[in-house]
């Protein structure tokens, strides 16, 4: 099979996995943050961080293996804007406490029957194609000019410690260790989560289809005369992508991004009939209708803006130690903040 | 020798205009042909050519010459949209059955919206057999690309498609290239091939193909470096050539197709403007 059409197949596989853990799991990062801060129930955000241990131990044994140069994703930039990193971030963060869940939980709750996330995921990827190549993508430019910064060491956390001359691969490990065993020990530390197998299992499992995805692009993609990008898990231009695809699959070629978006709704249904948990659900007031489309709006603008979603740059993004991703998350989680518990703090949902 | 049916297509056309509009302009003499078409009641087909958008850019003029391009048959790949105006992928294939002895001799591929229009042209022989290549392009802005193809028979075929581009997800470049692989060159060919079967032959090199117009950090514009030329030949013999211009992406990549009918050795050899050259050659067993 040519690379191209098995990094598709690969996808389509990842995107599937990830599907059928969402809909058993409920994994998700607002709800785990809401659960955390409000409601006193700290397992799904546990379930977050275990996954993102095993994304950082995963990607970076990938990379220290030669199989993957995380230099050529999107994540390692040499120099970036913190305005479009950081304010993107908490937008995107707001937005997903708006609409109850952020772009890939929203494909997930589809797969069940819940029409919100329908509307959620247009307005999603339309709000991402309008930053990222529409009508507000001249000001995504202008602010890409403002607070530029260019971290040593090309972009990567591993690059910084090593321009402070710590070896490289001392540096790697070393930063690989701290981060996971502090996220196990914020983990297995809480009985209530680690008697909780479906909790556990989906923090491994979809911590796991991070390096699965740098694998399938990286190395089964790594054609000599037309590589396939550097890309794993992310929803935000992905979602966008796939609207686009759509409508003019004719003149464009499907991409893996695409593909994990169909795989994810499939995995979701399939699952979601054979558990009997598919039912329909709709709004039941306007003013709900309009929260939810304007966290889509949000979430599509900061996604675009930073570059990812609470997946795409907190998990995925993470996995590279890039040094825009750990202020995108930081973006994120203030932005999540905001809306749960700070001055804005906005009421839960009522669909 | 001409092919009969492109004569009849010709004879179609009314020939007065032409002939006697020797000192008219190009532009004159395809809306003069034009309107004669019009009241010779000539297929519709015979219109369109006249308003074609090749008609209106001086670079394709100057390749079309005295030819009357027939806009059938050549198939320009290109995606409807494009976020990556730096690398775009361009296929373009010639479908049209061919007269005895009649091959294709050359493709031009033409940018009207890109600061040097002429893109690369691709040379064929008849040891190429099928006329078909696939590279990547630099498109500056939304436009209709252009494919002009020579036929040995002096005919000539136009093909156009319309690209939207829009701004690239990642605009951050680095000035500097990495020189350590500078030319370094990558070929893939059939493993054997059957007497008169047709293969596909893969080219790359590294090369940031600086097409001079780039602006630098400092705000100066980063010097001109092109390869200029590929050349491929089989035991000497001509096989395939490439003239590539500032439009092509960095690290021109170059799919095309040969039909040997024996076996030998494949030369590649890349051309830099300043006449620095680059080789590769591999074994092909027919």
């Amino acid at each position: 099979m040519p690379p191209d059409q098995l990094v598709l197949w690969a996808g389509l596989v990842i995107g599937l996995a990830f599907g059928i853990c969402g809909q058993i799991s409920g994994f998700c990062l607002m709800s785990g943050l809401r659960g955390w801060w409000v409601t006193g129930d700290g397992r799904k955000v546990r379930a977050f961080a275990l996954a993102l241990a095993v994304a950082i131990v995963g990607s970076q044994m990938l990379e220290a293996a030669g199989l993957v140069a995380f230099s050529s994703s999107i994540y390692v930039q040499p120099s970036f804007s913190l305005v479009l990193t950081v304010l993107g971030g908490a937008l995107f963060g707001f937005g997903m406490v708006m609409s109850n869940g952020c772009g890939a939980r929203a494909l997930v709750l589809l797969g069940n029957g819940n029409l919100r996330s329908f509307l959620v995921l247009v307005c999603l990827g339309i709000a991402a194609y309008i930053m990222l190549s529409g009508l507000l993508a001249p000001v995504r430019l202008a602010l890409g000019q403002w607070l530029s910064v260019t971290p040593p060491g090309g972009g990567s956390t591993i690059g910084l410690l090593a321009t402070a001359g710590l070896d490289p691969v001392l540096g790697r490990w070393l930063l690989v260790g701290i981060l996971a065993a502090g996220l196990a020990a914020f983990c297995l530390l809480d009985p209530r989560f680690r008697t909780d197998p479906i909790a556990v299992g989906s923090g491994i499992v979809i911590g796991l289809l991070v390096p699965a995805g740098w694998y399938a692009t990286g190395v089964l993609g790594a054609d000599d005369f037309d590589p396939a990008p550097l890309v794993s898990l992310t929803f935000v231009a992905p979602i966008g992508d796939t609207l686009q695809y759509a409508m003019l699959s004719t003149g464009t070629r499907l991409s893996f991004g695409v593909v994990v978006v169909i795989g994810i709704f499939v995995g979701s249904l399939l699952t979601a009939l054979m558990t009997r948990r598919a039912r329909l659900e709709g709004f039941t007031r306007a003013r709900s209708m309009l929260r939810y489309m304007g966290g889509g709006a949000l979430m599509g603008t900061g996604g675009a803006m930073a570059l990812g979603c609470s997946i795409g740059q907190g998990l995925t993004g993470l996995s590279t130690l890039a040094v825009a991703s750990f202020l995108a998350v930081v973006g994120i989680l203030g932005g999540a903040a905001l809306a749960l518990r700070g001055p804005l703090r906005l009421a839960p949902p009522e669909p | 020798m001409v092919p009969t049916y492109i004569r009849e297509k010709e004879d179609d056309m009314p020939k007065a205009p032409t002939a006697s509009a020797v000192t008219l302009s190009r532009r004159t003499v395809i809306a003069l042909t034009a309107n004669a078409a019009t009241l010779a009641l000539t297929p519709l087909g015979a219109l369109a050519q006249g308003g074609g958008a090749w008609s209106r850019v001086d670079e394709a003029l100057a390749i079309v010459g005295d030819a009357d391009p027939i806009a059938e048959g050549v198939v320009l790949d290109l995606p409807a949209v494009s976020e990556d105006g730096s690398t775009v992928p361009l296929g373009v294939s010639v479908d049209r059955p061919m007269q005895q002895g009649e091959f294709v001799k050359a493709i031009h591929i033409i940018a009207p919206g890109n600061p040097y229009p002429l893109i690369a042209t691709f040379n064929f022989t008849e040891l190429s057999g099928r006329p078909e290549v696939e590279t990547r392009v630099r498109l500056n802005e939304s436009q209709t690309v252009i494919a002009l193809v020579e036929l040995s028979s002096g005919a000539m075929l136009v093909g156009e498609r319309d690209v939207r581009v829009t701004v690239s997800g990642c605009l951050a470049r680095a000035d500097t290239y990495d020189t350590a692989n500078l030319f370094t060159t990558r070929v893939r060919v059939p493993e054997s091939l059957a007497a008169g079967e047709s293969g596909e032959v893969l080219t790359m090199i590294n090369h940031p193909q600086e097409s001079g117009l780039r602006e630098s950090m400092d705000g100066g514009l980063v010097p001109k470096r092109l390869i200029e030329r590929m050349d491929v030949t089989l035991d000497g013999e001509p096989v395939f050539s490439a003239d590539l211009h500032r439009s092509v992406s960095s690290n021109p990549y170059i799919k095309f197709f040969m039909t040997p009918q024996s076996g030998g050795t494949l030369d590649f050899t890349w051309t830099e403007d300043t006449g620095e050259t680059a080789h590769e050659s591999a074994e092909l067993a027919v």
